[in-house]
């Protein structure tokens, strides 16, 4: 059996960790081979390391992603930026074992299974992609937030996106 | 909710072309042999129809067909509501009879999709472009997502999924108008391709092809022109509130995520005045295995966890205590989401009349349940009885 998981911890933690750098160099400078974007930069309120913006109501405290302008609990207070918790426990999970339709965009290797699922961040439950093992991966599993790449540009650029990944720090 | 019998509405005639794939035929074209198999059935001429409505996820408008049923200047809605279209073609019809627009109407219900999962443009949903491109804007990931989840939080196994599966397929193989007609093994079932863990190929239904049209009548006259006509004690349509889990959701609240459908269902069973355990023959919407068992408890036909129990004693079965989607539902018929909800109403009707196509509920029931849930969160249910 496949598992969705077809790049290292090690590698991504790389990726996350150049994140800033090649984005600060790409921007301005055009895109080229080796340099890297984030997906929707909206979804994005730091990148090295990555953290998630979302927008917290004012009245109710309903937590949203991505932003939005109002509230969808209570319409009534003002939507304020907030930034989410990088570290959850799955809630659900499942595999993508067939190639989507575009708009999907595969890797530059080419489409291979992947996890998908919802992360419960205490707060708000968010949808990812799980760079986990199919041999580990369970509901509850301590997770922690990481960029991967996504796609590529039609000009080389690498795409991120965010996903999460077994937390080193969790409990066993 | 007691009424008068002069304002009560009843389906006095039904009309169904076969689900499936058939190349010949667009679904405009199958849309026309359900509207005059259900005249033909009801015993009327188009001419007599003083009400229409009709829906149709991609396959057309619907009131076009009146250039080939009969321009009579009839006023005739057309729907797009998604799962919940036929529901709403019933609706509108029923609405429009107890107003006093009409005494006789019609609903139809047709489409044709592409082989496939169903593919979604995020600007439709109002989501961002990244939400396809990273492979996250898939129905197919939702449903195994809640159904996972669902198994976790109520103790029940993966095989009961594949138990479901099997019914449809047992029931299917008996219906003349459903697609898939060979019967499949739990084994068979849970060793098919993997889609969408815990969820596997048979779980799932497939995107097809059909057509469904009811005549209805208000009062008196449907005694007049119907030997056994069913009585539409409810029907209700509900979208989605705060908290619900829906398809295409990037974030979720935390829980407890309540369903549109237990808002419907809730409505549904009041204004009929009858109660869930009350139902002898129910269709509930099993897109997938999973989508059954959560719907058969969130409509309250059983309780949460009760679902394994239910299936392997076969209680679900034709000649169970609670008959589930005794024409192979969405699983054995395929998902032509304009016709599916009808699927439901012709089904239940026929069996109340004691006329099933495929098998008969035995010892006559007379309360009948149907329930359809879609994206992006909206439920609609029914309750019919003789």
């Amino acid at each position: 059996m496949t598992t969705g998981t077809n790049r290292s911890t090690a590698t991504n933690r790389a990726i996350a960790t150049d994140t800033a750098a090649v984005a600060t160099e790409a921007t301005g400078a055009g895109s080229a081979a080796g340099a890297t974007r984030l997906v929707d930069d909206g979804l994005f309120a730091d990148v090295a390391p990555p953290r998630l913006a979302g927008a917290r109501c004012s009245g109710c405290g309903t937590v949203v992603f991505p932003r939005q302008e109002s509230c969808p609990q209570c319409s009534g207070g003002t939507m304020t930026a907030h930034v989410l918790p990088v570290r959850g426990r799955v809630w659900s999970w499942t595999l993508q074992a067939f190639p989507p339709k575009p708009p999907y965009r595969p890797p530059a290797e080419g489409y291979r299974p992947y996890h998908v699922g919802y992360v419960d961040l205490g707060e708000v439950l968010v949808e990812a992609r799980l760079e986990v093992p199919r041999a580990d991966i369970r509901i509850g599993l301590e997770v922690r937030l990481i960029t991967v790449p996504a796609y590529l540009d039609e000009d080389g650029t690498q795409v991120l996106t965010f996903a999460f990944e077994p937390d080193p720090e969790g409990e066993r | 909710m007691t009424r008068a019998r002069s304002d009560e509405v009843y389906v006095v005639g039904c009309g169904m072309h076969p689900f499936g794939r058939d190349e010949t035929v667009t679904g405009m074209d199958m849309a026309e042999r359900a509207v005059r198999e259900a005249l033909r059935d009801a015993g009327v001429a188009w001419a007599d129809i003083g009400y229409a409505a009709g829906g149709s996820d991609v396959s057309g408008k619907p009131d076009t067909m009146v250039g080939r049923l009969g321009l009579t200047g009839v006023p005739f809605v057309n729907v797009q509501n998604g799962c919940a279209t036929g529901a709403s073609t019933v609706l509108a019809v029923a609405n429009a009879l107890r107003a006093g627009e009409a005494a006789l109407g019609l609903a139809v219900g047709f489409d044709k999709h592409g082989r496939g999962a169903f593919n979604a443009s995020p600007a439709r949903y109002g989501l961002g472009d990244w939400y396809a491109e990273t492979g996250m804007m898939l129905t197919t990931q939702f449903f195994a997502l809640k159904t996972r989840r669902y198994l976790h939080e109520h103790g029940i196994s993966e095989r009961a999924l594949a138990m479901a599966a099997a019914r449809a397929f047992r029931n299917g193989s008996e219906h003349p108008m459903a697609w898939r007609r060979k019967p499949l093994t739990v084994q068979e079932i849970l060793d098919s391709a993997e889609v969408s863990p815990p969820l596997t190929q048979y779980m799932f239904c497939s995107p097809g092809q059909g057509a469904v049209a009811l005549v209805l009548a208000l009062g008196d006259r449907a005694f007049d022109l119907c030997e056994r006509p069913v009585r539409l004690a409810s029907v209700a349509l509900r979208t989605r509130r705060f908290g619900s889990f829906e398809v295409f959701a990037p974030w979720l609240p935390p829980g407890p995520h309540r369903s549109p459908t237990v808002d419907a269902a809730e409505a549904v069973f009041r204004a009929a005045d009858v109660r869930p355990a009350d139902v002898q023959v129910a269709q509930v919407q099993d897109t997938d295995s999973g989508s059954e068992l959560i719907h058969l408890a969130e409509t309250g036909l059983c309780g949460h966890g009760e679902q394994e129990e239910l299936l392997a004693a076969g209680e679900t079965d034709p000649t169970g205590r609670l008959p589930v989607n005794t024409d192979g539902g969405c699983l054995a018929g395929g998902e032509p989401v304009g016709a599916s909800g009808l699927r439901q109403f012709h089904e239940v009707v026929r069996q109340l009349q004691g006329r099933a196509p495929g098998a008969q509920v035995p010892g006559g029931p007379r309360v009948g349940f149907t329930h359809v849930y879609g994206a992006p969160g909206i439920s609609a249910c029914s309750v019919l009885t003789v």
